[in-house]
């Protein structure tokens, strides 16, 4: 499983853009949907994910290899409350820091997030502490920068604010605080999203060999990381897994194009979008 | 018979009008995960109504010791997170060792027990100063209200799949969070919210 030449840099374009938690993995909806109606409110949400997220990734990459799997997912639980809890009361007894009630409740939710429990368990504890902290810093990065946009679009037409600084509009349209709103909002950055990764991915004209062998590189691990975590879905012991079949390594510049293309376009199928065949693209 | 009435109020109140995954987004990334499995709703509704109401009578208990009437958010969260991984490693010691229970069991037991939805209904009834019968409602309820989203979801999302009207780039998850949207703004609905200041 370990990719020891993978950098972080690939590992930043694959956890944050291609396999972005949000709007293509669909986990970690509860903040994003929830909690996210501010601008303040998603810095300190994306700051506790990331904190959360890296330390519980790399203590699982470090101690729970050998620990059964279902003792490792309430330790990720603890483990998330041992690090959110302490700096929670901080703010709230040792500082003049004014949280809302919204935040004192969705912040510790993160600790039982389902991001965290995914990443430790399908990367983390596969990979050495290195990787792992590469993976769940991207993750956290995704999930943050979709946060951000999300908060400050919501405030800004939901509260007819931004960072707290009125501004003048015209109308103030509330449901945009509201789950329904956001939901709206991410519908539409997933699409934006889908269709920026199909213009830089699977447009055959417009993509350099460069452009090709970079996503090759990035998906050599990419799609073998969303295998696996349909497989902690799909709820199947290691047991059941079917042997994996060996795919002949592609040679020329052409086959390498075309092999690119079909794993992104497998990974996009498996994730349930399915693109249209080759043979129909504008 | 109060409690009675007190415990199926508070339950239909969390399962229609306060949906706590399609109204609160709690739970929502399992119950789109949920819904491509059918078969499974019956299973996940007895097993997060069941992790709900452990967890939020015992921490209904705990909140009646004095100690904790005015304990900081921060404690607050370390006690109900602490109750609720004591509920599942209980569970699933028993499940494992007693009833020989296979690992594909214990995986389904995680997630219905250790996501967002079945740590928030603790939050809820102590926001919502709930007695005791209300914790029991409310905790059947949210099991109910995450199946009652995954269905809708699960229907939804086959009708999505067959529609070739869909612009290709809003197939698949764009427009599965667009309906999701429109699920949620029929429940926002029962909430009776003016949707423009």
């Amino acid at each position: 499983m370990s990719n020891t030449n993978i950098s972080f840099k690939d590992m930043l374009v694959k956890g944050a853009l291609i396999f972005n938690p949000v709007l293509i993995q669909l986990v970690g909806l509860c903040p994003v949907v929830a909690a996210s109606t501010t601008l303040a409110g998603s810095v300190a949400l994306s700051v506790a994910l990331f904190v959360e997220l890296t330390a519980t990734c790399v203590i699982a990459s470090a101690l729970f290899k050998k620990v059964p799997r279902w003792v490792r997912v309430p330790l990720y639980l603890i483990i998330g409350l041992a690090l959110i809890c302490p700096i929670l009361w901080y703010i709230e007894t040792k500082t003049l820091i004014n949280i809302s009630l919204g935040m004192k409740i969705y912040i510790p939710l993160i600790a039982i997030n389902s991001v965290t429990a995914v990443h430790c368990e399908q990367f983390a504890v596969k990979n050495s502490v290195r990787h792992a902290f590469y993976d769940a810093a991207a993750v956290s990065i995704g999930a943050s920068a979709v946060m951000l946009i999300v908060g400050a679009t919501r405030e800004i037409f939901g509260s007819g604010s931004l960072a707290g600084v009125k501004l003048e509009l015209p109308v103030i349209f509330k449901g945009m605080a509201m789950p329904f709103g956001c939901l709206i909002l991410l519908g539409f950055m997933a699409a934006g999203l889908k269709a920026f990764l199909n213009y830089r991915y699977l447009g055959e004209d417009e993509a350099e060999p460069d452009d090709i062998q970079e996503a090759e590189k990035i998906l050599d691990s990419g799609v073998e990381e969303v295998e696996i975590f349909d497989e902690f879905w799909s709820e199947q012991t290691e047991e059941e897994q079917p042997e994996p079949e060996e795919k002949a390594q592609p040679e020329t510049k052409e086959e390498i194009r075309d092999s690119a293309n079909e794993d992104i376009e497998d990974f996009f199928r498996s994730i349930g979008i399915d693109y249209y065949e080759k043979g129909d693209e504008q | 018979m109060k409690i009675i009435s007190d415990l199926l109020m508070t339950a239909l109140y969390t399962v229609f009008i306060q949906n706590l995954v399609l109204s609160s987004g709690l739970g929502m990334s399992e119950a789109i995960r949920v819904s491509t499995k059918p078969g499974t709703f019956g299973k996940f509704a007895v097993m997060i109504s069941g992790f709900s109401v452990v967890t939020s009578v015992l921490c209904s208990l705990i909140d009646k010791i004095s100690f904790m009437s005015d304990v900081t958010y921060a404690v607050r969260a370390a006690v109900y997170g602490g109750i609720l991984a004591a509920v599942f490693i209980i569970t699933a010691v028993v499940a494992r060792f007693v009833f020989k229970a296979s690992p594909k069991f214990l995986g389904t037991l995680g997630i219905a027990a250790l996501n967002t939805l079945v740590l928030a209904v603790p939050y809820i009834n102590h926001s919502a100063a709930y007695s005791f019968a209300d914790s029991i409602g409310s905790g059947i309820g949210a099991g109910i209200a995450f199946v009652l989203a995954a269905a809708l979801i699960s229907r939804g999302s086959a009708i999505l799949a067959e529609n070739e009207s869909i612009p290709e780039v809003f197939k698949g998850t764009p427009a599965m969070f667009l309906y999701v949207a429109m699920l949620s703004l029929a429940f926002t609905g029962f909430s009776d919210v003016n949707l423009f200041a």
